[in-house]
């Protein structure tokens, strides 16, 4: 079994105070885990917030339900994992495109410029900055799992 | 996130402090949009105190260049710390968002 040598979490309604108070999670949590190279930390934080982003931006709560976003970040030997819950909310539809090859980059100014997607961007910078990235249904919750093997010794 | 402006002459500088994200995007394209209608044409967003940047801040910038360059203008970023660098080049848009050291070389060549 794995030794968790950090760890940090927080449950609260899915608005942008959640992101805000998320930064500051991140922020104890690197405090605690500071032996984590820097590189993992910045993208490591940048794809938690994407995720927590996406649950407050698109989440939609199910009949009835408040949209509760739930964060839980573990720090193990060589293992960065986060586990984000859409607690309360409606069936992904459609399913966040995890699995999509990775956004190619046009070659011209131009089409970079034109082309530049919001939300579709951010599924792909999460993809490239962690390791492996599911999402999946449990009861009334939408759980996304982000995990990064990291530098550390 | 805090926005301060100052007309320095040959370009306006915007200066954000804090954390680029979903909560600070809106008021970004606010600030630069007041900007542009003022009739500022040379934008440079001072990035020095920008610790955290994500896709929807990005949009922003983005955003905002198109805007600048709609309006005859340009759009420009100086002094990136290192998880917004991290963006612009996963995202590749450190092509059409170069970063310059510092705000006064954004347009020296202009």
């Amino acid at each position: 079994m794995t030794d968790i040598l950090a760890r940090r979490a927080l449950e609260q309604p899915a608005t942008e105070q959640a992101i805000e108070d998320l930064h500051g999670v991140l922020d104890q949590l690197w405090i605690d885990a500071a032996f984590v190279p820097q590189l993992d930390q910045m993208a490591f934080t940048t794809a938690v917030i994407e995720s927590a982003s996406n649950v407050v931006q698109h989440g939609v709560p199910a009949d009835g339900a408040e949209l509760l976003l739930g964060v839980e970040l573990t720090v193990a030997t060589g293992r960065l994992r986060a586990v984000i819950s859409e607690i309360g909310a409606a069936a992904h539809d459609p399913v966040p495109d995890i699995d999509g090859a990775a956004a190619s980059a046009p070659l011209d100014e131009d089409s970079l410029l034109e082309d530049y997607d919001e939300s579709g961007r951010g599924l792909s910078m999460i993809r490239a900055l962690v390791t492996t990235v599911t999402v999946e249904r449990q009861g009334d919750t939408n759980v996304w799992v982000l995990s990064r093997d990291s530098g550390q010794n | 996130m805090e926005f301060t402006t100052q007309d320095k002459g040959r370009y306006t500088e915007v200066s954000a402090t804090g954390r680029l994200n979903m909560v600070a995007a809106p008021k970004l394209r606010e600030v630069i949009n007041g900007v542009v209608s003022a009739g500022g044409k040379r934008i440079v967003v001072n990035l020095a105190g920008t610790s955290f940047m994500d896709s929807s801040g990005l949009g922003a910038l983005i955003g905002c260049l198109k805007l600048a360059r709609q309006s005859g203008g340009d759009l420009r970023i100086a002094a990136v710390q290192p998880q917004v660098n991290m963006v612009l080049e996963l995202t590749s848009m450190h092509r059409v968002l170069t970063p310059h050291a510092t705000p006064e070389e954004a347009f020296l060549n202009d």
